[in-house]
């Protein structure tokens, strides 16, 4: 099975939201900051209710946050 | 450095120092080879009695220390918001295990050490030793991952 990993454009989205800062963003989606910028660095995978939190703060669908792409693959 | 980071550190910190009290307490008892029990039982409660104690008062402190240092940098009082979120609960969960893990493995080898002649007390005291050791790397396991990020 091919190797895929959950990818996010929070950062993207932060900058076209006003230039939303990551203390706006984890107030909004209820979580710390620290955990916004362990998702942003790729370093955790939200669960999927924290996903549609985020989603919900940004006023876009799921998949225009995630999405679940092959390993190796840049945008 | 989160909030989090900060009540582990203090945590740890507080591990390591009933490690250091127990241990300098107990070598010399294991040197001797003298096992008075009396002396034991009041180690053993004194360990217990001031882990609780020191992680309940740490914990406090904590709290108040950190509140006091958010309104003096913000220079207003502000309700502190210590929120923890479902990272802060796995990196926990994660350090729960390898608490568990050091632990199981040090009842193996204290159950060990019994089988191969050493005394109940020794096992006992082997099994508090691990007790304490499980608390230290559970703590450095959950500073390890705040630091990496995940």
């Amino acid at each position: 099975m091919e190797k895929r990993q959950i990818r996010n454009n929070i950062r993207k989205l932060r900058f076209l939201n006003n230039e939303m800062t990551q203390e706006q963003l984890a107030e909004k989606s209820g979580v710390t900051r620290q955990t916004i910028i362990a998702l942003e660095g790729g370093k955790y995978t939200p669960s999927l209710e924290l996903a549609f939190r985020i989603a919900l703060a940004f006023g876009v669908t799921l998949q225009e946050v995630f999405s679940y792409e092959l390993e190796g693959d840049e945008k | 450095m989160s909030y989090q980071e900060k009540n582990i550190t203090v945590s740890l910190l507080s591990h390591i120092l009933i490690a250091i009290y127990y241990l300098t307490n107990l070598l010399p008892i294991m040197q001797s080879g003298e096992w008075v029990a009396s002396r034991l039982y009041a180690l053993w409660l004194i360990v217990i009695g001031v882990n609780i104690i020191v992680n309940i008062i740490a914990s406090i402190l904590t709290n108040i220390v950190l509140t006091i240092v958010e309104a003096v940098k913000s220079r207003k009082y502000e309700d502190p918001r210590f929120i923890t979120d479902e990272r802060d609960s796995l990196i926990e969960l994660k350090g729960s295990r390898v608490s568990y893990i050091t632990y199981s493995l040090g009842v193996l080898v204290s159950i060990f050490a019994f089988i191969f002649g050493q005394s109940p007390f020794m096992m006992i005291s082997l099994i508090f030793a691990f007790g304490i050791l499980a608390e230290i790397t559970g703590d450095i396991a959950q500073i390890t991952l705040y630091r990496r990020g995940m």
